[in-house]
């Protein structure tokens, strides 16, 4: 470690004597994991560990040398309800789905009790992932009903740490809910925050359906194929939304310990309405900032901190969002306090909207029916002939009319159009393939019959074109497309 | 008591006789078990035996303390049974009201194989347990049937009732009740489990944990309801006692001439 | 055939002097009567050594693997005590393995590995008592087809009431913590 940090400064210290040259690329310094983890033997009197119930996480530890902390955590088998009207059987640490969490510092030594109530069914276990030593614990602690076991680590790497039960089989025990969290702190702690709250996901699998009420038993193929029934927060449904809401006001910074049990799905953890200032993403001890989404391994966990500035019920989520939909995954900060308009305005304009498409065709409606009556304009015509002239054949002659030089004629000022202006009807309705000269330039190139235009849209085309850009003026009337239409042929594949 | 003993003892000079009506007898068999006998071998030999139709009840427990008193829960020596042994009783000779039909339970290894040991019997091995757990109703092998399996499971994730029900659930395929669903049970050979407690380990024993070739691996993986007998029964040791462990007896069966 | 070894155990597990039995502390070993013979063709109890602090464990007599290691491992246990304790400590070896490991096989084993016989004993059980052995000391074992045995170390110091005192697992070198109880 010395080594490292001499050269880092000495890499410093280079690049600030020649600053004409790019700062070499300093290298964040690492906490030197577990090889830096060992403080020495625990000082003072042993500690009993706070232990809390979720949502709810132990205060700060305030330490500043290593202790030696007792931690006494019991396995119970409890029924109670998962959703409304079901009822399963979680085997939990501490009476609750996640279990206890615990909350010690870097280099503590950890005296671990593992307690199994006698009326217990099975045999329980548990594997901290925070404990570097066989099994991370499960080995030296497998007890049967109405036993307890001890076993002893030392914390050498701070983070946030899953644990769970290891019993075989390992994946049933978890599916029903043996997992919690346990936080070893950096040694200078973590920066003091206003709430820090401890959820953690998990699937489960039950014999009946989504919500399907009763008892319902553990079903192992559906866990084997990965097919949930649920996916919760905190092992209810209900676990934290309405009354079990978690709590904040604005202008407060929240931290939220977020862990994910699986056995199986992995979490696109997601605060709706919220950015999370700070990630520290698979728990680790460098935050990235400004994260919407962050991914929760199973087996995982993650600590997400951001502030709050405007009230509202902000929703939690697994962003794959069939889950939290139709499979639960859904939980709810409330925040309350006075409302912040500038920085979210809530709704301020609701009014009609008819979109591009209806708003412009109207001149084309307003024609047709002129038409229909025998009223039509010449004005009218040309405001309809405008619209679809945008519509089909800007494309190609531009919206100013002026084509495009060697490629498509002009129709602005068109020579062509002034002396023989009944020609366009012809061109327009069975294109023009060939040599054609304009204004004195010759144009070989293909203009495919507009055979998807009726009489009338032809019309008001092509007197918009003869009222435009400087052409002479005039009119054309759907009777005398009709004509042209009836004394001409169409060419092959043209509609009609 | 006295008057099975002394049937068996002649057992081996009789042809072999039927067993008697609160035994089943149970044929010879080969078959592929959870528990290898020896690392990398999938099959297993039992001979035939009798086993107990239904697990010990509460009052033939009682009968046997009473006649056998160093076995009451204030005379019984803290090494073979736990602090807890019998705890349940309304006092030291005597079930729990209204419990005498339903399966002893809070009873360690040792009194259990004494109780077997008076009946001229003695604990069923964790193989002819196996044997016989493999039953459905109607065929002698189940293991493969999700919903036997499922049935199982659903016993496993209820918790521990207070007052359990009385023995003679319907038979399985050998006339044997109660093998699922009422009561963990005692084998002979709990000392002979030698499986991790970290279910992650198998297939990575330490050579030296288990000497001669090192620890025994579960097959069948898949097979849950018998993997969560052999973690219950390898988390137990001889003296203790749990809410949830019965047992019943077996007997060799006398080979006829 | 079996049966009726099992009769005579049950008879003989049951049928216990009183006194004996209630002398003992209700965790002592020593509340079990075992019948054991030792390598000298001795008949004895597992209390042969009452009074003595003493170090228990199994084992059989073919082993290869751990079994060469267990009595290494009891010496250097006997090596790291007190000369004060050393004198007073003794040594029982109990085989898993009543066929082949009859009182004169057990005493061509110590001469071989040149036990001190004055204060080790190597110990044949009764079959049926093997198995309850096992369970008090917290033995797991099991025989293979070949005739060999699968099984845990375990080494156990006993009080010279017989209580257990401590046990490790631990081959190859002296356990701590079993030492420090030791020299209390």
């Amino acid at each position: 470690m010395k080594k490292w940090s001499v050269m880092v400064a000495a890499a410093l210290l280079a690049a600030a004597c020649s600053p004409q040259n790019p700062p070499a690329t300093t290298v964040a310094a690492d906490t030197g994991g577990s090889s830096k983890g060992d403080f020495g033997p625990p000082q003072g009197e042993p500690v009993e560990a706070v232990l809390t119930s979720p949502p709810h996480v132990p205060p700060p530890t305030n330490r500043h040398a290593p202790a030696k902390v007792i931690v006494n955590l019991e396995v119970k088998e409890v029924e109670r309800e998962i959703a409304e009207g079901v009822k399963y059987t979680f085997w939990t640490f501490g009476g609750t789905v996640p279990g206890s969490f615990i909350r010690v510092r870097q280099g503590d030594t950890v005296e671990f009790h593992l307690k199994n109530h006698p009326d217990n069914k099975m045999p329980h276990n548990i594997d901290l992932h925070g404990v570097t030593g066989p099994g991370g614990g499960a080995a030296s602690s497998f007890t049967p009903p109405g036993h307890q076991s001890q076993f002893t680590f030392k914390a050498l790497n701070q983070g946030i740490y899953v644990y769970h039960c290891a019993t075989a089989p390992v994946g049933m025990h978890v599916a029903n809910g043996m997992y919690g969290l346990i936080l070893v702190e950096p040694p200078e702690g973590l920066s003091p925050v206003d709430h820090e709250y401890y959820v953690m996901q998990g699937d489960f699998y039950t014999v009946g359906k989504y919500r399907e009420k009763g008892a319902q038993p553990f079903d192992m193929q559906k866990a084997i194929d990965e097919r949930p029934t649920y996916v919760l927060f905190n092992g209810a449904e209900s676990s934290l939304t309405g009354p079990n809401a978690l709590q904040a006001k604005t202008g407060e910074r929240i931290r939220l310990f977020v862990g994910n049990g699986g056995p199986n799905l992995v979490s696109s953890f997601h605060v709706i309405g919220e950015i999370f200032d700070k990630v520290q993403p698979e728990g680790g001890t460098h935050p990235q900032e400004n994260v919407q989404t962050t991914l929760i391994p199973a087996g995982g966990a993650a600590i997400v901190e951001f502030h709050t500035e405007v009230p509202g019920n902000y929703i939690l989520v697994d962003h794959s969002i069939f889950r939290a939909f139709n499979k639960g995954a859904l939980a709810m900060l409330a925040v309350t306090g006075d409302p912040r308009t500038e920085i979210y305005s809530g709704k301020q304009v609701d009014e009609t909207y008819l979109g591009d498409k209806v708003a412009s065709l109207a001149p084309v409606a307003a024609a047709a029916e002129a038409k229909s009556t025998g009223t039509l304009t010449k004005e009218q015509q040309v405001k309809a002939g405008e619209v679809l002239f945008k519509g089909t054949c800007s494309v190609c002659h531009q919206e100013s009319g002026q084509g495009i030089p060697s490629v498509f004629p002009p129709l602005a000022k068109s020579d062509l159009l002034k002396k023989t202006p009944r020609r366009a009807i012809e061109i327009a309705l069975n294109g023009l393939t060939g040599p054609v000269t304009v204004n004195g330039v010759t144009y070989t190139s293909v203009m495919p019959p507009m055979s998807q235009l009726n009489d009338d849209e032809v019309a008001n085309i092509l007197t918009y074109v003869l009222n435009s850009w400087g052409n002479d003026g005039g009119v054309i009337t759907k009777e005398d497309v009709q004509k042209v239409r009836a004394s001409t042929k169409r060419p092959e594949g043209a509609a009609h | 008591m006295k008057s099975t003993a002394l049937v068996l003892l002649m057992g081996a000079a009789v042809a072999a006789t039927a067993p008697p009506a609160q035994r089943a007898g149970i044929p010879a068999a080969t078959f592929a078990t959870i528990l290898p006998p020896a690392p990398g071998v999938a099959t297993v030999h039992v001979d035939a035996f009798e086993l107990d139709r239904t697990p010990v009840t509460n009052a033939a427990f009682a009968a046997f303390v009473r006649s056998t008193p160093a076995w009451r829960r204030d005379r019984v020596a803290r090494v073979f049974a736990d602090e807890r042994y019998l705890a349940h009783w309304r006092d030291a000779s005597t079930p729990a009201p209204g419990a005498e039909r339903a399966p002893v339970t809070q009873v360690s290894w040792f009194a259990a194989q004494a109780y077997c040991e008076a009946q001229g019997a003695r604990l069923p091995t964790w193989h002819e347990w196996e044997l016989v757990a493999a039953a459905g109703p109607d065929t002698a092998d189940a293991r493969s049937d999700p919903d036997w399996l499922q049935t199982i499971l659903s016993w496993y994730a209820r918790p521990a009732s207070d007052t359990l029900p009385d023995v003679g659930g319907a038979p399985n395929y050998y006339g044997v009740r109660d093998v699922h669903g009422l009561v963990w049970e005692w084998v002979l050979d709990a000392q002979s489990m030698m499986v991790s407690g970290d279910n992650r380990e198998q297939g990575d024993p330490d050579a030296l944990r288990f000497c001669g070739s090192g620890a025994v691996t579960m097959e069948q993986k898949e097979n849950y309801a018998m993997l969560m007998r052999i973690a219950t029964l390898s988390s137990m040791r001889a003296s203790y006692t749990s809410k949830s462990m019965g047992f019943r007896c077996a007997v060799p069966r006398p080979v006829p001439r | 055939m079996m049966s009726r070894l099992f009769a005579i155990a049950a008879l003989a597990w049951l049928a216990v002097p009183a006194a004996a039995r209630d002398s003992d502390p209700p965790g002592s070993l020593y509340r079990f009567e075992a019948k054991l013979t030792s390598q000298d063709g001795a008949a004895h109890g597992l209390d042969v050594y009452r009074g003595h602090p003493v170090l228990v464990t199994m084992f059989y007599g073919s082993c290869q693997a751990s079994c060469p290691l267990i009595i290494d491992t009891l010496r250097a246990t006997e090596r790291a005590v007190a000369p004060k304790v050393r004198a007073r400590l003794r040594v029982l070896m109990i085989s898993f393995d009543p066929a082949r490991d009859t009182p004169a096989a057990l005493g061509e084993i110590a001469r071989t590995r040149h036990i001190d016989t004055a204060r080790w004993t190597l110990a044949h059980a009764e079959p049926a008592d093997v198995r309850t052995l096992a369970a008090l000391l917290d033995v797991q074992y099991r025989q293979l087809p070949n005739g060999d045995f699968n099984h845990s170390t375990s080494i156990v110091l006993l009080s010279p009431a017989g209580e257990t005192l401590a046990s490790t697992h631990a081959l190859g070198h002296a356990d701590e913590a079993l030492l420090k109880r030791l020299a209390q």
